[in-house]
């Protein structure tokens, strides 16, 4: 691959509103893509991999960049709201620290003012860290086109490596947190080289809901990113700590399930028995992390 | 297909209308059509930071951007700090004084980036410091000089009250 490579041609177009975009998209089904941060469509484009058309510009959109508490409690993030934006907002990082550290781990100052939370979910990449944090929290993504909008858990957005349910006309346009109950905690830890800039080797998101009265794990979610195609749910692992006292037994016990789980592949970057040890420590370490958050957030949730 | 479409940029405090295409990048646009050759053309993928340049104050790879998006943008280049009779900023001087440039490929980027960090937060700790740089890559391991740099612009900067 040359470095040097100017990218190919493409029309562009530049939008205002969401409405807009949706129209374009119709309009030229299967020959335009979305241009958010740019930080994967502008590589993807430089390498040849992609050739569109049309390229729609998402920047100019102020109505999709914001960070909204709702009335029941919850949070909605517009999908061009960039992860800088997320790692300094402070609603962010006092009710949803695992966004904020997610964040945190991601690229290098330079890349987190471009690229957005929306870009990190559509570009649907196994190794993308906030589909598993997302996952754990129970978040959904709206989706508009000109026929109307549709709601969907992220859980269920991902349907193979750079693919998703979104159709060819539709935008993704906001992502919806619930709001979080008491004693409850989150976590995201990842294995990667270089801090922060390259791609994860393997990531692993918990979210642990705390029972203080019988002092044991009310509710347990855990994803994995760079673990399948998709970002995957351990629900073996999940299932074996509903109910129990936590201790270090326990985590060995759900760690190797989640191994079990997973199907990491071999890359360049790392061999699948490799990622597999890797999940295991960060099976166990994302759920202490995020249980040790729960039990020390008494008024609410704290993720 | 429209090809020419017209933009008109603002770089380091100057107004430029141009007509460009809109598969140019920034990186681009400010080296070959205004010959601002600051920053550098390297990776083309994000990683190395010498494209860097600041919009609206904030450090971006410019490599990574479409020129035609940077319409309505303030941009600073290395060529808009400290110059004409103010001399050198506080940064560039602790760079020099440090010798935290040595081949100077990555030195403006890393200068840029140092400006938009010290801006936010003007007492950084070392770790705030390494951190801040992280999306830069000096090929003369010269990153001991460099975050000594960086500490010593900021105390300069506090000490003058100049941001």
């Amino acid at each position: 691959m040359s470095y040097n490579l100017r990218l190919p041609r493409f029309e562009y177009l530049a939008p205002s509103t969401a409405a807009e975009v949706c129209s374009l998209l119709a309009e030229n089904t299967g020959e335009a893509r979305l241009l958010a941060g740019g930080t994967d469509l502008i590589l993807q484009m430089r390498r040849r991999e992609i050739k569109p058309r049309f390229v729609i510009g998402l920047k100019g959109i102020r109505e999709l960049a914001f960070i909204r508490e709702q009335a029941d409690g919850g949070l909605a993030i517009g999908g061009m709201t960039t992860i800088q934006d997320l790692l300094t907002s402070p609603v962010i990082v006092e009710k949803y620290s695992v966004l904020s550290q997610t964040a945190a781990g991601m690229g290098s100052r330079e890349i987190r003012q471009l690229a957005t939370l929306g870009g990190n979910l559509a570009g649907a990449l196994p190794c993308a860290d906030f589909p598993p944090a997302l996952i754990t929290l129970g978040a959904k993504v709206k989706l508009q086109s000109r026929q109307g909008e549709r709601l969907f858990p992220v859980e269920d957005f991902f349907t193979g490596c750079g693919q998703t349910i979104a159709g060819p006309a539709e935008l993704l346009t906001e992502i919806q947190i619930p709001s979080l109950p008491s004693r409850s905690g989150g976590a995201y830890l990842k294995f990667h080289d270089r801090h922060s800039m390259d791609m994860t080797t393997t990531g692993v998101s918990a979210f642990v809901i705390w029972d203080e009265t019988n002092r044991v794990l009310l509710d347990v979610r855990i994803a994995l990113a760079s673990s399948a195609p998709v970002p995957l749910r351990a629900r073996k692992a999940e299932a074996s700590l509903r109910g129990r006292a936590f201790s270090g037994e326990a985590l060995e016990e759900a760690a190797l399930l989640a191994c079990e789980e997973a199907d990491p592949r071999t890359s360049w970057r790392a061999t699948r028995d490799f990622r597999r040890e890797l999940l295991k420590t960060l099976t166990k370490r994302s759920l202490q992390a995020a249980w040790e958050k729960a039990v020390s957030s008494p008024n609410g949730g704290k993720s | 297909m429209k090809d020419l479409l017209p933009l008109s940029l603002r770089v380091n405090g100057e107004r430029h209308d141009l007509l460009i295409r809109p598969w140019r990048t920034l990186l681009e646009v400010l080296r070959e059509n205004l010959g601002l050759t600051g920053a550098k053309r390297s990776c083309q993928e994000g990683q190395c930071g010498a494209c860097t340049v600041l919009i609206d104050g904030k450090p971006v790879n410019s490599c990574l951007y479409l020129a035609i998006e940077a319409q309505d943008k303030e941009i600073l280049t290395i060529e808009g700090l400290g110059r004409g009779d103010a001399g050198l900023h506080p940064i560039q001087k602790s760079f020099a004084e440090k010798g935290a440039v040595q081949c100077g490929f990555c030195t403006a980027g890393l200068i840029l980036t140092t400006k938009a960090l010290l801006d936010e937060n003007p007492n950084p700790s070392e770790d705030e410091v390494r951190n801040g740089i992280v999306g830069h890559l000096c090929r003369c391991t010269g990153y001991f000089q460099i975050v000594e740099a960086v500490l010593d612009a900021a105390r300069e900067m506090r000490s003058e009250g100049r941001r």
